[in-house]
């Protein structure tokens, strides 16, 4: 009897040994088979994701702390297609909730793209209607039967860009598109600083292995030299103007010219940066995005006072220095005449300036003399990127004695603003060694950064003194005059204030001007024994005057009346009796 | 009682103490013996490693949900942020100050006077007190590290286990 039990016993034995083996040699075939390093792959895959941390974008501000430019979220709605058990409920939920197409939803979700097994509904969805699809999810889930279900419905959030002033500054700010990539002024200036250095990381799905994700800093934050106030003031000025004197386009500029900081910058068209994608069918091209960085133009008679500060500063002439003026003169074989064809007889340089006298101008060209003339110029920078903070400046174009298409004539042409690209923001640039004792400052709209809760303020750049203080300031008090002197519509009641007309003929494609339309300008700045502020103002092809004295000017005092209540500059006899020890 | 007879006793308590501890009973009982206390030593570190890794997988999931938890704050507070920058927007002031009857001032209507010891005001200054640096990683290796892990990485020291 014991016999039988042990053979038993035995037979048993062998048998769980037996499987024992067996499996062990399953494992050791599993590990050394084919299929092995597939079945590895198969785990890691499962092990866990790379995951790309990107921090939050960094917001933008105007100089008194209002936001520019700040961060929301927005959701993408999608469909586990796996998960998903009911597809004609979730169809009708997202097109009632989404406004979708409720029989492309279905077909899509019936019939996906092969290999998909995620499909994306909606990319921005809305945040209330989320907000309810979300409930209605869970509502549905709870209830005993299965259907209906919108197993299978996700919402993914994250965060985008958001303007909370719509399309104020618009040329100022650009805008971000879904992929978090800046476009024009400062978000593709600044986009490497606001956008931060996103951080890649292995995520284990065991949380036993639950890694510390590192600290992401946000992107830096920028504060601007922007007023939004007068920002507004500006656009809302600018936009009037364009309807009052039927001109295309325009352009203003505010700018403090003892430091370079942009205080406002107008331009047309603008649109509204929550709705980037709009930006094809609002702009034929990019140099119209923010026309007083990145469109150059023939200025005219605004640079005549840059060939006036040359010529006081290399010794030719004093403002009492006399012209008689003929109303023609000869450069290089070809006849240079005054803006209305008639002589204006014995003048000094006063009056040159107030008559803006093209003979005159290029009489003092060819006296200095093609080296001094271009090396004043040069000096000026003027066809030379100012360097701006802003994205796409255009660099202008300012033909040299050498260049193949520079000819003798171009001496005097070029000195009165003919033949010469420029933007607004080099004049200005070149402006502010008048307007601050010789000192030229780089324009810029950056005030500070903000980063890891400190704040870094931006200091000023000079960019080189071109004439002599004295010959700044003698040229203030003879802008200032021929102001005066013609009763310009630019004059500010209570202010004092320095500036130059200019109105030039366009160019056409064919090689000559264009007789009937005309770009208006005009550039000046005060209080002329303090300046504060400097204003351009520019209409492109208004059609109301073709001149710049009766469309520009104007304009520019309407805008230095608004300038001087916002950034409350007392007029000049108050302020005077308000320093006074 | 003489000495043989005491020596005749003893071999018989010898004999017998030498036949109960070879019986085949006796023997199976010794080996049940160590089989139970292995079982019983295995059980009692499974249990504990299942004690600790369940408590790390615990944690994890916590560390999970809380960062989970501070990304939907930061999304709040930055439309937050978005929200009460539209609400202050210059055009919205601009529509509340027109409706409660505010006009534009004019430069003539504008009255400057001296204040003693008044300040203008000044560009914004918008920087906060710096975000704290941890120095050192915060999570602890007790955290995510399992028995295995700390086993090996004992033997990977150049001493071994302590």
């Amino acid at each position: 009897m014991r016999q039988q039990y042990a053979w038993r016993s035995l037979i048993l034995n062998a048998c769980l040994a037996l499987a024992a083996v067996a499996i062990v040699l399953q494992m050791v075939r599993i590990q050394a088979s084919a299929e092995a390093e597939q079945f590895r792959q198969q785990a890691d895959a499962f092990a866990g994701e790379w995951k790309t941390y990107y921090p939050e974008r960094g917001q933008i501000y105007d100089r008194n702390g209002h936001l520019l430019a700040g961060n929301q979220s927005v959701y993408e709605v999608g469909v586990d297609l796996e998960a998903m058990r009911d597809p004609h409920s979730i169809a009708l939920a997202v097109s009632v909730n989404l406004g979708k197409d409720y029989d492309q939803v279905y077909t899509n979700l019936l019939n996906p793209p092969e290999g998909i097994a995620y499909l994306v509904i909606d990319n921005f969805a809305d945040p209330h209607a989320v907000a309810y699809l979300e409930g209605l999810k869970e509502e549905l889930a709870a209830q005993p039967s299965a259907l209906p279900s919108l197993a299978g419905l996700e919402f993914h959030v994250r965060l985008q860009r958001s303007y909370p002033e719509g399309a104020l500054a618009s040329n100022i700010l650009g805008f971000v598109n879904r992929e978090g990539r800046g476009y024009f002024g400062v978000e593709e200036k600044y986009n490497d600083l606001l956008a931060g250095q996103p951080v890649q990381l292995w995520v284990p799905s065991d949380p036993n292995r639950a890694v510390e994700i590192p600290r992401i800093p946000n992107g830096t934050s920028l504060i601007l030299t922007i007023d939004r106030e007068l920002q507004d003031a500006l656009e809302a000025i600018l936009d009037e103007a364009l309807s009052t004197y039927g001109a295309q386009h325009g352009a203003i500029v505010v700018l403090n010219p003892k430091n370079g900081e942009v205080l406002g910058m107008a331009s047309t068209p603008r649109m509204d940066l929550n709705a980037f994608w709009q930006y094809g069918s609002i702009y034929d091209n990019a140099s119209e995005f923010n026309r007083p960085v990145t469109m150059p133009y023939e200025p005219g008679s605004v640079v005549k006072i840059l060939t006036m500060a040359a010529a006081l500063d290399s010794g030719l002439v004093t403002p009492e220095t006399t012209y008689l003026d003929t109303g023609s003169i000869q450069v290089g074989g070809e006849t240079i005449k005054n803006w209305n064809e008639e002589a204006w007889g014995l003048q000094n340089m006063v009056g040159c300036l107030q008559h803006s006298l093209n003979v005159c101008m290029a009489w003092l060209a060819t006296q200095m003399g093609p080296q001094t003339f271009y090396g004043y110029m040069n000096l000026f920078g003027l066809g030379k990127p100012t360097g701006i903070d802003l994205a796409g400046e255009a660099a202008g174009r300012l033909k040299l004695p050498g260049d193949a298409d520079w000819y003798p004539v171009d001496l005097g042409t070029n000195s009165f603003g003919q033949g010469v690209a420029l933007t607004p923001i080099q004049l200005m640039t070149a402006a502010t060694a008048i307007a601050n004792s010789g000192r030229m400052v780089t324009p810029h709209v950056l005030y500070a950064q903000l980063r890891d809760g400190h704040q870094f303020t931006v200091s000023p750049q000079y960019a080189g003194s071109p004439i002599k203080p004295e010959t700044a300031a003698t040229l203030n008090e003879m802008l200032a005059l021929s102001l005066e002197a013609e009763s310009s519509q630019a004059l500010v009641p209570g202010y004092r204030m320095a500036g130059k007309t200019g109105t030039a003929q366009i160019p056409t494609p064919y090689g000559f001007y264009d007789a009937y339309q005309t770009n208006a300008s005009f550039i000046g700045w005060g209080p002329v024994d303090d300046p504060q502020f400097m204003i351009y103002v520019w209409l492109e092809r208004p059609s109301a005057s073709i001149w710049g004295s009766e469309t520009a000017a104007p304009v520019f005092s309407t805008v230095a009346q608004k300038t001087v209540v916002l950034l409350d500059i007392p007029p000049d006899a108050v302020r005077l009796q308000l320093n006074a020890p | 009682m003489t000495i043989a007879h005491i020596q005749v006793i003893m071999n018989s308590v010898y004999s017998f103490s030498h036949a109960f501890k070879q019986a085949p009973w006796r023997m199976q009982r010794q080996w049940v013996s160590l089989f139970l206390s292995l079982t019983l030593g295995f059980a009692a570190v499974a249990a504990l490693y299942l004690m600790v890794t369940s408590q790390a997988a615990i944690l994890g999931r916590q560390i999970q949900d809380l960062r989970d938890e501070i990304l939907v704050t930061q999304y709040k507070n930055a439309d937050l942020q978005t929200e009460l920058a539209r609400l202050t927007s210059q055009e919205e002031v601009e529509r509340r100050a027109y409706e409660m009857g505010f006009r534009p001032v004019q430069p003539e209507e504008v009255e400057y006077l001296v204040v003693p010891g008044y300040t203008a005001p000044q560009t914004a200054l918008l920087a906060s007190a710096p975000a704290l640096r941890p120095s050192a990683p915060t999570l602890r290796q007790e955290y995510n590290q399992s028995l295995l892990d700390w086993l090996d990485e004992r033997l990977q020291l150049p001493g071994g286990l302590p």
